[in-house]
């Protein structure tokens, strides 16, 4: 992504809204994978980022008592 | 699960699982018997990553691995789903909720994945050692 110049980046977004344009609506699609997801522990986590998310991830978990 | 049983049989097995499903589906998952007591036995735990796994050393019974596979499925549909909403990534979404889970949710007794990949295990004196990511 960070090899992608501003131009590029702004073509690919104008291609995705016309896409989206020619299909009526602005698809907002959330589906669960059908095969085992991986875990993966290595990820970079900005430290700055998580604990600006404390609340999001509060709500996000008293929201959805099912899981967790 | 090979064979098949004969069809009237498995008819009528589908009706009862349709039946039980429904039954079942508004109290759900973690309000799902089997997985709390797998997790108070410290048999599966939560993870720095913000999923459920299965704690090294310990053995789950296929429909214990599936169930902890559905709820991480959820999960990630729910981290997704927020992610979007606030502009960071699916990872991050869900080390935040870590950060949470493992600060407030991990019981005396039970186990815990921390950022090394290591399965720790929660004592008396031996607080959750919750990840560097999460601040303070």
């Amino acid at each position: 992504m960070q090899a992608l110049s501003r131009t590029a980046q702004a073509r690919i977004a104008a291609a995705g809204l016309a896409a989206a344009a020619a299909a009526g609506c602005i698809p907002v699609q959330v589906q669960a994978p059908d095969k085992p997801i991986e875990i993966n522990l290595n990820v970079n986590i900005r430290q700055e980022v998580v604990v600006r998310l404390e609340g999001a991830a509060r709500d996000l978990l008293e929201s959805n008592p099912d899981i967790f | 699960m090979t064979h098949l049983s004969p069809l009237p049989l498995r008819k009528a097995l589908a009706g009862l699982a349709i039946a039980a499903a429904l039954i079942g589906a508004p109290a759900a998952a973690i309000a799902d018997d089997v997985v709390d007591a797998a997790r108070a036995g410290g048999v599966i735990g939560e993870q720095a990553d913000g999923y459920l796994g299965v704690a090294a050393g310990q053995t789950a019974s296929a429909d214990l691995r599936a169930r902890v596979d559905q709820i991480n499925i959820r999960r990630r549909a729910a981290y997704t789903e927020r992610a979007a909403a606030t502009g960071v990534s699916v990872n991050e979404m869900a080390a935040a909720v870590a950060c949470q889970l493992l600060a407030t949710r991990v019981q005396v007794g039970e186990r815990y994945r921390d950022e090394a990949g290591t399965w720790r295990q929660r004592t008396a004196s031996a607080p959750v050692a919750v990840p560097s990511f999460c601040g303070q």
